[in-house]
């Protein structure tokens, strides 16, 4: 991993269009995790996603060789992925497009009736954990999907929140202590099932 | 913030709960091929794949907008991940996964008719290339022996059969370059590049009767010639299957059937002609 992510910043350094390639190629799907546990929504994710890997070429592209080589292309594209999802939160807020979206936001992001497809996919308690996570404030949100879903370490989630490896500890760690209570109060089932 | 409730039974789950639940969710299949429109990197600088159905299972393809680039059964050691790499590793080019097929692709996989599709050798070097050139020049339906194979190429290379099964051994066109229909000399299936039920699968998909193929390498028979036209084919070509039993001539080699008479096919080609 550690060894293809150098060969990666170096493709990036060496030609741009060969290494974005190479970098939609190897972290697409993380990123699209992330936003879609983020934003519990599909189709938000797909458009967020997009929206990510355009803002990175076109940030690479004012970049010069040695800053590229001196990336790590994951927590640096979380890090897009992240802003670009708290922008959309703030624009969405307060320039809704719909009435949907005014309830949305109203309803702070609740997405706990996801549709047809996505409830066949998830099974029960993936459901139920996908809601809980959505209930969550966005600053613990962020943190505990970075960690949990797309796996990264703690260096490299504080990397990402621009903030000290303690400090990132302790998000995710208050983040999963809220999302544990918000799964207790369902009920004595969760015991039960697991 | 203070907060409390870090001990207690829930901690015990920490590690697994959301890691194992919440698992990574799939992406939709196109999302990095939309990543790369959008943005706009131009299309020759990667290559996409598709997984389609062989007879044998999933088929990764791999290709550029003008040509097939590489292709690679799916196994259990095979997921989509690894042939991404391994082609990366192959040809220097990242495939994209992508819905849409090459043009003429599934078609060529269904009839097994593979011959026409334009195939891009990459880094391979002008031996292989040509003997997996001569390979595509098996009709669907036949088997031809590694010597065949070696005398096809041999214009351009002079390799002899123990090199041509290394080659086939690394055909990076798994199927579309169809290398279960070679054989040794004795009939036995060469299979260089695929599980023995692999090959098998792919020559009963075809419809080659290997059991009658079994018997006459058994019987010591190579040729097969007919009495009528005093012409000797590989028993597998089209032209020697439609010889009625009455008038089957076995001969054993090229040389007896020259002795008797006979001319080698020229579809065929049992001896170069």
């Amino acid at each position: 991993m550690d060894n293809a992510a150098e060969q990666l910043t170096d493709l990036l350094a060496a030609d741009l269009d060969d290494g974005f390639t190479e970098l939609v190629r190897v972290h697409a799907k993380s990123v699209h995790a992330f936003l879609l546990r983020v934003s519990g929504s599909a189709a938000e994710a797909d458009d967020l996603g997009q929206d990510t890997f355009l803002r990175a070429y076109t940030a690479l592209r004012d970049y010069g060789p040695e800053r590229r080589r001196a990336l790590h292309p994951r927590a640096w594209l979380m890090t897009i992925a992240a802003n670009v999802w708290r922008n959309h939160v703030r624009s969405s807020t307060r320039r809704p497009v719909s009435a949907i979206r005014v309830d949305d936001a109203q309803d702070n992001w609740p997405d706990v009736t996801p549709g047809p497809a996505e409830r066949a996919l998830n099974t029960d308690d993936r459901g139920r954990l996908v809601a809980a996570l959505s209930e969550l404030p966005e600053y613990y949100r962020i943190p505990v999907v970075l960690r949990h879903v797309v796996g990264m370490s703690y260096a490299e989630v504080a990397q990402v929140q621009d903030c000290p490896v303690g400090t990132a500890k302790a998000q995710v760690s208050r983040g999963m202590g809220d999302l544990r209570r918000l799964l207790g109060t369902e009920g004595e089932l969760r015991e039960v099932t697991s | 913030m203070n907060r409390k409730d870090h001990g207690g039974p829930p901690v015990s789950r920490n590690g697994e709960e959301p890691a194992g639940l919440l698992g990574t969710p799939p992406a939709p299949a196109d999302f990095a091929l939309r990543v790369l429109q959008r943005v706009g990197v131009p299309r020759e600088r990667y290559d996409t794949y598709v997984r389609l159905d062989s007879p044998t299972g999933g088929l990764f393809v791999a290709f550029a907008p003008e040509n097939v680039t590489g292709s690679a059964l799916v196994t259990p050691g095979l997921t989509a991940e690894r042939f991404e790499e391994s082609h990366r590793a192959r040809t220097g080019r990242s495939a994209i996964p992508t819905p849409k097929p090459f043009p003429g692709l599934t078609t060529a996989l269904r009839t097994g008719r593979a011959g026409k599709l334009p195939l891009d050798p990459g880094p391979l070097d002008g031996a292989t290339a040509a003997v997996l050139q001569a390979v595509r020049a098996i009709p669907a339906g036949q088997l031809r022996p590694l010597s065949w194979v070696a005398r096809e190429a041999s214009a351009r290379t002079g390799a002899d059969t123990d090199a041509v099964v290394g080659m086939l051994a690394r055909n990076p066109f798994v199927v579309l370059v169809p290398c279960h229909r070679v054989t040794y000399e004795n009939g036995a299936p060469c299979d260089a590049a695929y599980l023995p039920a692999v090959g098998d699968a792919l020559r009963a998909a075809e419809g080659i009767d290997m059991a009658g193929v079994r018997q006459w390498s058994h019987s010591g028979a190579v040729f097969l010639g007919s009495d009528t036209t005093h012409i000797y084919c590989h028993p597998t070509c089209a032209h020697a299957r439609r010889i009625t039993p009455p008038h089957r001539v076995p001969f054993a080699t090229a040389r007896d059937a020259r002795r008797a008479g006979y001319r080698a096919c020229k579809s065929c080609r049992p001896v170069s002609v």
